[in-house]
């Protein structure tokens, strides 16, 4: 390994001029924002923490926070357990598995947008395939008018949309496993779901973790899932942070505000991403992974 | 007697998988190509005859969609080609040198991409319509690269890791200089990692929407902005149209994705997993 000369600085430049110019800066500036009082076109006027307090005690951001806490939750540990399950009956060994992790993927090629195109209309419950069947079934989703069905709806959107990025990750920590482990544990006499117990899912710790923070810090800044289905109504009722933060700044014009919004998002993702890390440096420490 | 309940749960669970990935976009594409009465029928029409009518009716209806379809093109090649060749130079950079400054600014470049984009258009807004850039191809182009250049840069420094350094020694001592080694040695035996970092950044930029939502109004707009569009304005027969739309939207990101989903695998497993 060499020492960085003229050439490698020049070389890494074009790549960090761009992240400093359209993210670094601008999330430097955006703390300033979210001091002063701010729409857009106007000056900006020091108002210290007033936009935070404005923000604490909106009850529609605790509505939001709270659907957020809810939804990524259910997203991410429904997601990391369906894509274990899956992974899991790959790697045992089935037919045509090239072709299998192919249609696994399709999901990923579609937009949000057409994804929740695709679901709204399937969803539907006067005209939906599966609106129509559920409620035959006396498990129909009153998405249009329940909020907490819409989010149930958002959740199910997200995960199908999603399902391959964690399938892939835990799929590929689960190849990096060593065969020999496997042939021991059979030798041992151990069955199959006694092998996953005991050698797949202590090894597989590492995997999740990555997986859970990639998707925590991705389905965090969920939007257009609840957007293009709700636009966050009814009543505001079904709003997550990424839309509150939306209508205050594109629709209110309140910029100092969305600003304050966007660095809790940025606070509440890095404590979450942090929690994770320290438990898996723990882990690691350990020795039990 | 439990092996044959082990296979028969292992083919259930295949054929559950197949259908949760595979129905919603095969009644897209099915439904694009019903007549528009038979769309929602219920139970269901499995045997129709074919019609190109919805498409028809999307370019009589709803013209600006093909026009919206060309920005799509400009900004995800015009994305990809540029994330590459920045991620290319900075993975070489990555790959072959070392020190605190380069580890610290690996972090940095990783930890980066953490900030949820929504969060970044709020000052570039006013900027960018100060510098009337908005409504232009450069900005989507600039931050969806911005977005996807981490990724890119740790793919690519990944699969150059794998390439011998004697290679480059050898190239140096034959006079030849920092950048010719990098385009005539290091660039064309990165050809797979060039193509999977350039499938990650195509189809992200090929289906983005918020940042289209927020910076285009009318002469940038992107596909999936104008379908969202048709699907507010939407009126009893037009889901057909929307259909058509959608499975034009969809198509080339799908083929891409079943053509190329080795390297979509070896891509993800050198950006995440290893890096």
């Amino acid at each position: 390994m060499k020492t960085p000369d003229r050439g490698a600085f020049l070389l890494a430049a074009p790549a960090h001029l761009l992240l400093a110019i359209t993210i670094t800066i601008p999330a430097v500036y955006i703390l300033w924002l979210s001091l002063n009082d701010s729409t857009f076109g106007t000056q900006l006027t020091f108002v210290g923490l007033s936009n935070y307090f404005d923000v604490f005690a909106d009850p529609s951001f605790w509505n939001a926070a709270k659907n957020t806490f809810f939804v990524v939750n259910g997203i991410v540990y429904v997601e990391i357990l369906l894509a274990t399950l899956i992974a899991a009956v790959l790697v045992s060994g089935v037919p045509f598995r090239p072709v299998l992790i192919a249609i696994i993927l399709v999901p990923y090629a579609a937009s949000e947008v057409v994804t929740v195109l695709v679901w709204k209309s399937l969803m539907n419950p006067s005209y939906g395939m599966i609106g129509r069947a559920l409620i035959d079934l006396g498990m129909g989703l009153n998405w249009s008018v329940s909020p907490s069905d819409a989010l149930v709806l958002v959740g199910i959107i997200s995960v199908w949309q999603h399902l391959p990025f964690s399938f892939l990750l835990i799929y590929a920590g689960m190849m990096a496993i060593p065969r020999s482990l496997y042939e021991a544990a059979a030798i041992d006499g151990a069955g199959t779901i006694q092998t996953f117990f005991k050698v797949t899912l202590p090894l597989l710790v590492p995997t999740i973790l990555v997986a859970i923070i990639f998707r925590f810090v991705f389905a965090f800044r969920l939007f257009s899932e609840v957007w293009l289905l709700t636009g966050g109504g009814p009543a505001r009722m079904t709003e997550v942070l990424a839309v509150y933060l939306y209508r205050d700044a594109y629709r209110t014009g309140d910029f100092g505000a969305a600003a304050a919004t966007g660095w809790l998002m940025v606070v509440g993702t890095l404590l979450f991403a942090s929690v994770y890390l320290w438990f898996m440096h723990r882990g690691m420490r350990n020795g039990n992974v | 007697m439990s092996d044959i309940i082990e296979r028969l749960l292992k083919i259930l669970t295949i054929i559950v998988i197949a259908v949760w990935s595979l129905f919603p976009i095969a009644f897209v594409v099915v439904s694009s190509i019903k007549p528009p009465g038979d769309i929602f029928a219920y139970p269901p029409k499995w045997l129709f005859t074919p019609t190109l009518q919805n498409y028809v009716d999307l370019w009589l209806e709803f013209g600006e969609f093909f026009h919206t379809l060309g920005n799509s093109i400009i900004v995800s090649i015009g994305a990809t080609v540029f994330t590459t060749a920045v991620g290319f130079m900075a993975g070489y950079v990555y790959s072959r040198y070392s020190g605190r400054l380069i580890a610290a600014s690996a972090l940095y470049m990783i930890a980066i991409r953490l900030l949820p984009p929504i969060v970044v258009t709020l000052p570039l807004f006013p900027i960018v319509s100060w510098l009337r850039l908005s409504d232009t191809h450069i900005v989507l182009i600039l931050l969806y690269s911005a977005f996807w250049v981490s990724l890119v840069t740790v793919i690519l420094k990944t699969f150059i890791d794998e390439i011998p350094r004697e290679l480059d020694e050898a190239a140096e001592i034959d006079g030849a200089s920092q950048w010719q080694i990098l385009m005539r040695v290091i660039l064309p035996l990165t050809a797979q990692g060039l193509a999977a970092g350039a499938i990650f950044v195509f189809i992200f930029a090929w289906n983005e929407f918020l940042f289209a939502l927020i910076f285009t109004t009318s002469q940038a707009k992107t596909a999936p902005l104008v379908l969202s569009e048709v699907m507010d304005a939407i009126y009893g027969t037009s889901w057909g149209v929307l259909f058509a739309g959608v499975t034009i939207q969809l198509l080339p990101v799908l083929l891409l994705v079943v053509l190329a989903n080795r390297l979509i695998v070896a891509g993800l497993t050198a950006g995440s997993v290893k890096g």
